[in-house]
């Protein structure tokens, strides 16, 4: 996963994730606030800008993870694009709207290009553990942090439990055909889920003899600067979302 | 079929989650009560998430050629209970947004109003009453994972024709309009997640009878009948 590589390993690493959270959603608030779509283009650059020259994560990196999101948002505007009037007596199908229309379809793309920009800010400056301390201290719900700190500690076992079965299965030309296909990814997910029992049970056997009380609690890494850097981040975002809010 | 990050205005994305909060909080409820029963539970749910995510992640054959990727919702449905799944698709949505850019925050209540409860409900519901039908295990399985694969995409175009109605047509032109675009992928992909997801109960009774009966979520004969 490329965006964890970013996370672990970009100049800002060690900000805290409180910080860089405030600042991501600074640059979600301007995104929404921006009125036209050229200031919300100005926001999504600001926040690539601070991805890139300040975190310092490669430009081809970047745009090598923003690619998928990127086409998606392409597809979703295109279907803006088009314009269907049921009421017609004729099925009427027109490709090219008026104007005001044209102006806020503009509007949707370059607030969600400067939305992901805010979100790909946060998820390549920030390792996810740090997002659920960070969570945590929001007082989300324990269950839920459980959870995600389950979710995150089994996904990689088990994506490697998927590679090494895929690898086996199409070495003996599992996934030839559609139908063999089908038999193979069934003989796949039929496996996965019974280790996921066992896991599950594995793990729960490990808490209990470590003494588990119930909640699962990791000691948080420590960061730098940490009130310098919120109050950093604050007034940057500030200055942001100011900048959206006066720009036309 | 996620809705992209800052796709949706303000009132839409604000009214999504308001509206996907109270299920979240009745699934953390249930799940809570799981666990204090079986403390076990705990890590099952857990590791159920990072089954979901990772599944989510698979490039699925699909019946038109093109690759789609499964959204597991049936399937977790009747493995985990529809109501431990809104929380179980909170995480993996919030999952997929972080760690692959797929989807987003802002839209986070929308998506998990789509796939983590339309979908799971969905898929208990005609579930059970394909059972209740006495149709046979792998046709309900085949009804409940598809229709409810169906029944997400049909719930997301409708999310989408709120948020933006045709100038021309209103929400119903818009609505045709989305629900046509997703079609081409969505029909095939919810075809095929349907026949997987028979082909997964069939090869668990087949190869992992004793597991299957250590679950306790469906017996062998219901599969095999």
């Amino acid at each position: 996963m490329l965006i964890e590589q970013s996370a672990y390993s970009n100049r800002w690493r060690q900000v805290s994730p409180a910080a860089k959270g405030i600042f991501s959603l600074c640059g979600m608030v301007a995104a929404f606030a921006a009125a036209s779509p050229g200031t919300a283009l100005l926001v999504a650059l600001i926040m690539t800008a601070a991805s890139i020259s300040g975190a310092g994560i490669p430009l081809l990196r970047y745009l090598r993870v923003a690619a998928p999101a990127l086409f998606f948002l392409l597809a979703s505007g295109l279907s803006l694009l088009i314009s269907l009037d049921l009421g017609a007596s004729t099925l009427g199908v027109s490709l090219h709207p008026a104007e005001p229309e044209l102006l806020r379809i503009a509007r949707v793309c370059c607030r969600s290009l400067a939305c992901l920009a805010a979100l790909l800010f946060l998820t390549l400056t920030t390792p996810l553990p740090d997002i659920i301390s960070l969570l945590r201290r929001c007082k989300l719900p324990d269950t839920l942090l459980d959870l995600m700190t389950l979710c995150y500690r089994t996904l990689f076992v088990l994506s490697e439990a998927i590679h090494e079965t895929i690898t086996a299965q199409s070495a003996r030309l599992g996934y030839a055909t559609f139908a063999i296909s089908l038999r193979s990814m069934g003989g796949l997910v039929g496996n996965l889920i019974v280790q996921v029992w066992q896991r599950s049970q594995a793990l729960h056997l490990a808490a209990l003899a470590r003494n588990s009380d119930g909640a699962l609690r990791f000691l948080e890494n420590p960061h730098d600067n940490t009130s310098r850097n919120i109050f950093l981040a604050a007034a940057s975002g500030s200055l942001v979302v100011a900048l959206a809010l006066i720009l036309p | 079929m996620h809705i992209m990050e800052g796709f949706l205005p303000v009132k839409h994305a604000i009214g999504w989650s308001v509206a996907s909060a109270p299920f979240v909080a009745y699934g953390l409820y249930s799940i809570n009560r799981r666990i204090k029963e079986n403390p076990e539970q705990r890590m099952l749910l857990g590791v159920a998430a990072a089954f979901t995510f990772v599944l989510s992640a698979l490039k699925m054959p699909s019946v038109t050629g093109s690759c789609s990727h499964p959204t597991g919702t049936g399937l977790g449905a009747i493995l985990f209970g529809p109501a431990a799944m809104a929380p179980i698709g909170m995480v993996v949505l919030l999952f997929q947004a972080i760690l692959l850019a797929h989807g987003g925050l802002t839209t986070l209540g929308a998506n998990i109003f789509s796939m983590a409860i339309v979908g799971p409900f969905a898929a208990t519901a005609i579930y059970r009453l394909a059972k209740a039908m006495k149709l046979s295990f792998g046709i309900s399985v085949f009804l409940a994972a598809s229709l409810a694969d169906l029944l997400t995409y049909v719930t997301t175009s409708a999310q989408l024709a709120l948020a933006f109605p045709d100038p021309a047509g209103g929400f119903a032109a818009s609505f045709a309009k989305f629900a046509a675009v997703f079609a081409v992928t969505q029909i095939p992909l919810a075809i095929s997640e349907g026949l997987l997801t028979v082909v997964v109960f069939n090869a668990l009774a087949r190869f992992n009878p004793q597991e299957l009966k250590e679950m306790n979520v469906v017996t062998v004969r219901e599969v095999q009948v």
